[in-house]
């Protein structure tokens, strides 16, 4: 008995590694430990066993079927995952292969400027105000301290619609018109973006562009403001090593007025093909509210200061993209556009 | 404004170079825009002397010239016959360059040796009266082998200003003078002006009168006889040129030369051509007519002032002299002008006249009128310096109004409540006086006076400031402050950020509405376009609008630029098919494109502004999708761009919208629609009419939708609501039915809605069906539908009983049959 259990045991660990797949691994099974299988036959075969020798050989019998159990269980996981291999195989695909085309659209680049600049300023808390194209002379230039005579309407040649109506030359007719709705309500505090006009057309001037006017009233507010709200600006837009650098300059509706000029953002003022080999970009003009101007919206400038600032967008557009003829924005050119 | 650097250190002293003359005076708000030289001239090029002149042997044009170069007796060979021993000329030494590239060697002409060359004006770059008609004979004593670069008045830095309109003073180099002393501290030399008046009185010869007194506020008279009108002196021909300006002879030279030094324009009479000596200033006569000094014949009208004698008018204003007493070389005695004139009637005559000159140009931003007499006295004197001949006695000045200086309050108080830091008031005291504003006085503590400053806190000084004439532009206490500022220098300012209550900087609806639609269109595939607001009207023609259409009646545009740009856009439409084209030319046949913008209509009733409505327009033309091996593409159609407008209304929340098949201007006349939000018009959608696209050369298939955008605004809803989730299981039923292929898909489905009660979850059109399985004239609509009820689940004989309901009435209506699916 004793040897016949033992060859059983070897046979069988012989058979299992020759079992090719599942269904052959399960025929075995059904040999070995089936109803008619060797271990169960040879458990039948006890009773020929001597009595005093049965629990030995009981014992001996109960481990080998249960070891021949474990072991079919390993030998099935190993084939079974064999199995799925294989299967997983027949399934592989080309990963190489594009992937299905979606296509997505692009904004304008000035409207992706704009809403940077929009964000800026609303995170800021100012808020977004907005006007006609077409504009009364009163608040494009006379309300903005420019009468009639005043040299400084040449510095913006015009398109009229009639003596009274143009389109506007710049978004500041904004600030009186958000004055004169608010007033004396404090603080003001708005960003004005927008279309403006100017009879001109070469590579820096198009007959429509865009600005971003910004006009904050309140009392207590300071040129030195002025130059801290540009300076958080310049860096948000620019990058944070900007530097700024204010300059006097002349608009008729602020006073005293400034251009200002930011770090080169390419050379960061070493001084370079794109600033001219001065280290600074003129970005944008500013300056205090002139009394006038706030006087005539519905404010006592004794009471309140303000400050405004106004900037081209294009301009802006241009140095960020290095863009070099400010027509390319209205060509509408896809190969252009659809650029990323 | 040219400013010669070295002709600005006639009035004040330059402690800098150029270059930070440059950067000072930009950072100060005199803006450099750029620095050139003037006549730049080879170092080797000197003043040789003529010390013997002999026929050349063989070549009888030429002539054999000893010429002394200081260190070296040189012999030259000369083709030019205006020089004589003991001239001064110009002399370039072997080596040297001329400004033409020309380099000078000793070389054989006709077999003799040429140990250089004299050159003549031209040769040397400078555009001399008549520097082209032989040597350039200096009239200036030095030693020979002088260089001419220390002679003459070359290789000069000259820095361009841009001036703002404000700086008008800095239209004269005693203007730059006078902003330089205001940085250095240091004082400005007026040039001399004394004059000695030997001739006859001038009111025995002349008589000024001002009939507009508006229009002139100052003018003023001086004359000459017995003067020599020749060329002007070398180096003032020089000074001129480096400012730009070409000399003529002495007489028009020195009223150029005192332009540049003070700003102040002249302009000189022939007196015996003017009827009777008198000069009067009028407004022109209807029907007058004036030949100006550049020959011009130019009709008058009422509205242009002139000067004119007891006759006729004999000079436009502050904008250009008449031919008919014009200075010529027979010229006997002159009569100085030197008058100031309203800036804006300037500026209209030299538009209207399209004369821009240096004088109108100076008169447009206005002159000092203090400064007339003393820019009299300095012309006649540098006439007689250059010209010789005999002053009159006498002025003739006729001021009606004399300018009264403004005196400015300045408080120290205010200075720190605009600047945001404070300035000492000795200090705002120097910076005043620096730049020649009198401060007359100042109080302390002027509490009461000040007593609107809103801080209370007035407890500093108050100055008061007289402003000269030379200022016209300081006018308010902000003007003064800006100076402070300016002076200080803007780089002294700190940068703080404003202090205050919180205020919503959050976007309005509208406006995240607007950016919602850029988003989705983006999102759907569509490039954003932006295109000018004017349109060429031809358009509307071209696009085959009818007349009568609304959108015709565009806004003119008074003065365009071009016809392109004639009127305000109306649509969208034109400008985006041109950018379509553009496109197309360049061979990129997919466009999918959008625009959102503004269209003008006419102002209605008594406004005076046009009415500006938001719009979105989209342009469709090609294939989709591209570039895909999986699925292959189809052609872009109408149902491809509807989709995208409903997949818009749906992410704006929009939901009661329908369209409605309309024939429709530019679009296909049976390939169009209407859409309706909330039973208002809000739009439409289509194909690009044939004919239309034929016309303006478009072979493409193009699909259009245009929407107003403000009719979505009320409308749209950014905000999500939410519904309870249902408990109850829904039922989902597909039916097709076949119908006659001339009914309406839409109205189908409508009607299937209406059958089927408020069960109804969803309903799709999910197939359209003709061909094979099909008779000829039918077609299947498939659609799938979601049936639930909230509160139960519902039975399947509840469905087919409403199934049934609707496939009676489809069969009645539609003639419908239900296909088994």
């Amino acid at each position: 008995m004793h040897e016949r259990i033992e060859k059983l045991r070897e046979t069988l660990a012989e058979d299992l590694k020759s079992a090719a797949d599942l269904k052959e691994l399960e025929a075995m099974r059904v040999r070995y430990l089936g109803k008619k299988g060797e271990v169960t036959l040879l458990m039948r075969k006890m009773g020929e066993v001597p009595a005093e020798e049965r629990p030995f050989f009981g014992k001996l019998l109960n481990e080998l079927k249960k070891s021949a159990e474990g072991l079919f269980d390993n030998r099935k996981a190993e084939l079974e995952s064999k199995d799925a291999a294989n299967r997983w195989e027949r399934e592989r695909i080309d990963v190489t292969l594009p992937g299905r085309s979606f296509s997505v659209g692009r904004k304008h680049p000035i409207t992706l400027v704009l809403e940077e600049i929009e964000e800026i300023f609303t995170c800021m808390g100012f808020k977004i105000a907005e006007g006609p194209d077409v504009e009364l002379d009163y608040y494009n230039f006379e309300a903005l301290n420019m009468p009639p005579e005043h040299p400084a309407r040449d510095m913006q040649d015009s398109f009229y619609i009639n003596p009274e109506v143009l389109l506007r030359t710049h978004t500041s007719p904004v600030e009186v018109r958000t004055m004169e709705a608010q007033a004396p309500e404090l603080p003001v505090r708005i960003i004005s973006p927008g279309k403006v006009y100017r009879r001109d057309d070469d590579v820096t001037h198009s007959p429509m562009f865009h600005q971003v006017e910004g006009l904050v009233v309140d009392r207590g507010i300071t040129f030195a403001d002025l130059k801290g709200t540009l300076l958080m600006f310049a860096r948000e837009m620019f990058g944070k090593d900007r530097e700024i650098r204010l300059r006097p300059s002349f608009f008729p509706f602020t006073e005293p007025s400034a251009e200002v000029d930011i770090s080169c953002i390419v050379c960061n003022g070493k001084g370079c093909r794109v600033c001219g080999g001065t280290g600074w970009l003129e970005i944008l003009g500013s300056g205090m509210s002139h009394p006038h101007v706030l006087r005539v919206s519905g404010y006592d400038p004794e009471e309140v200061t303000g400050y405004a600032f106004g900037m081209g967008v294009e301009r802006i557009a241009m140095l960020k993209y290095g863009i070099d003829d400010i027509r390319l924005f209205y060509t509408n050119d896809l190969r252009m556009l659809s650029q990323r | 404004m040219k400013v010669p650097y070295n002709w600005l250190r006639d009035y004040v002293e330059i402690p800098y170079s150029p270059e930070e003359l440059a950067n000072r005076l930009t950072m100060a708000g005199v803006e450099v825009g750029d620095i050139q030289v003037f006549a730049p001239l080879d170092e080797k090029i000197v003043a040789g002397k003529i010390e013997e002149l002999s026929l050349h042997p063989t070549n009888k044009k030429l002539q054999l010239v000893k010429v002394n170069a200081g260190d070296a007796l040189l012999s030259v060979v000369c083709g030019a016959w205006n020089i004589k021993v003991g001239d001064l000329v110009a002399l370039a030494l072997p080596g040297s360059v001329l400004p033409g590239g020309m380099e000078i060697r000793v070389s054989e002409i006709k077999g003799v040796s040429s140990e250089g060359m004299l050159c003549s004006a031209a040769e040397l770059g400078l555009d001399l009266t008549d520097g082209e008609k032989g040597i350039l004979v200096l009239d200036e004593e030095c030693a020979p082998g002088t260089r001419l670069a220390d002679i003459l008045f070359v290789n000069e830095p000259v820095l361009e200003l841009d001036l703002t309109p404000n700086r008008a003073d800095c239209l004269g180099l005693l203007g730059v003078a006078r902003e330089v002393a205001a940085q250095t501290g240091g004082k400005i030399r007026l040039p001399e002006c004394s004059v000695e008046e030997t001739g006859r009185d001038i009111r025995e010869l002349a008589e000024v009168k001002i009939l507009e007194s508006e229009l002139c506020t100052r003018y003023t008279a001086r004359m000459m006889e017995g003067f020599r009108i020749a060329p002007s002196p070398v180096n003032m021909q020089l000074r001129l040129l480096s400012a730009g300006i070409r000399s003529i002879y002495n007489l028009v030279d020195v009223t150029n030369y005192v332009m540049w030094e003070t700003g102040f324009p002249m302009h000189a009479f022939d007196y015996d051509k003017l009827e009777k000596g008198r000069i009067i200033v009028r407004r022109a006569a209807p029907g007058e007519e004036i030949v100006t000094l550049d020959g011009v014949t130019r009709k008058l009208d009422p509205e242009v002032l002139v000067i004119a004698d007891d006759r006729v008018p004999v000079g436009l204003a502050g904008v250009m002299g008449g031919e008919n007493t014009e200075i010529t070389t027979s010229t006997k005695r002159l009569l100085l002008e030197a008058a100031c004139f309203n800036p804006m009637n300037i500026r209209m005559t030299a538009r209207k006249m399209n004369l821009p000159s240096e004088a109108s140009q100076r008169y447009e931003k206005g002159v000092d009128p203090d400064a007339a007499v003393f820019v009299q006295n300095r012309a006649v004197r540098l006439i007689q310096e250059t010209a010789g001949g005999v002053i009159c006695r006498g002025i003739i000045d006729n001021y009606p109004k004399p300018y009264s200086i403004p005196r400015i309050k300045l408080r120290t108080s205010k200075v720190e409540k605009v600047l945001g830091y404070s300035v000492d008031k000795e200090e705002i005291k120097d910076i005043l006086e620096r730049l020649s504003l009198d401060v007359s006085s100042y109080t302390e503590n002027a509490g009461s006076d000040a007593g609107s400053d809103a801080q209370g806190a007035s407890t500093g000084a108050v100055f008061l400031v007289n402003v000269p004439s030379f200022r016209r532009d300081l006018k308010i206490e902000e003007d003064l402050i800006e100076e402070i500022a300016r002076l200080k220098g803007f780089d002294k300012i700190p940068s703080t950020l404003p202090v205050g209550v919180l205020t919503a900087g959050r976007p309005s609806k509208a406006r995240r509405v607007m950016d919602k639609v850029k988003d989705t269109l983006v999102a759907c595939g569509l490039q954003e376009i932006i295109t000018f607001s004017f349109m060429n009207p031809r358009l509307f023609d071209e696009l085959n609008l009818p007349a009568d259409d609304p959108r015709r009646n565009a806004v003119k545009i008074h003065n365009p630029l071009t016809e392109e740009q004639g009127v305000l856009r109306t649509t969208l439409i034109p400008g985006m098919l041109q950018v379509m084209q553009y496109n197309f030319n360049r061979q990129i046949d997919n466009q999918l494109l959008f625009e959102l913008g503004k269209v003008f209509d006419p102002p209605v009733g008594k406004a005076k502004l046009p009415v500006e409505k938001m719009m979105v327009a989209l342009a469709l033309s090609g294939k989709a999708p591209q570039n895909d091996w999986q699925v292959p593409p189809v052609a872009i159609d109408f149902y491809y761009l509807k989709g995208i407008l409903e997949t818009l209304l749906d992410n704006l929340g929009v939901a009661n919208y329908r369209w409605e098949e309309a024939k429709l201007p530019l679009l296909h006349p049976s390939r169009g629609a209407r859409l309706f939000v909330e039973n208002q018009e809000a739009g439409f959608l289509g194909a690009l009419h044939p004919a239309a696209a034929e016309n303006i050369d478009l072979r493409q298939d193009i699909y259009l939708a245009e929407l107003e955008l403000d009719v979505f605004l009320n409308t749209a809803s950014l905000v999500p609501s939410f519904k309870p989730l249902p408990r109850y299981p829904s039922v989902f039923r597909d039916i097709a039915f076949i119908v006659p292929d001339t009914s309406r898909a839409g109205d189908i489905l409508q009607e299937i809605k209406g059958l089927s009660g408020a069960w109804l979850e969803d309903i799709r059109l999910f197939d359209v069906y003709r061909g094979k399985q099909m008779a000829e004239g039918q077609i299947s609509l498939a659609f799938a539908l979601t049936f639930r009820h909230s509160e139960r689940t519902l039975t399947d004989k509840e469905i087919d009983e409403i199934l049934d309901k609707i496939e009676k009435e489809l069969s009645r209506k539609y003639k419908a049959v239900l296909r088994k699916i």
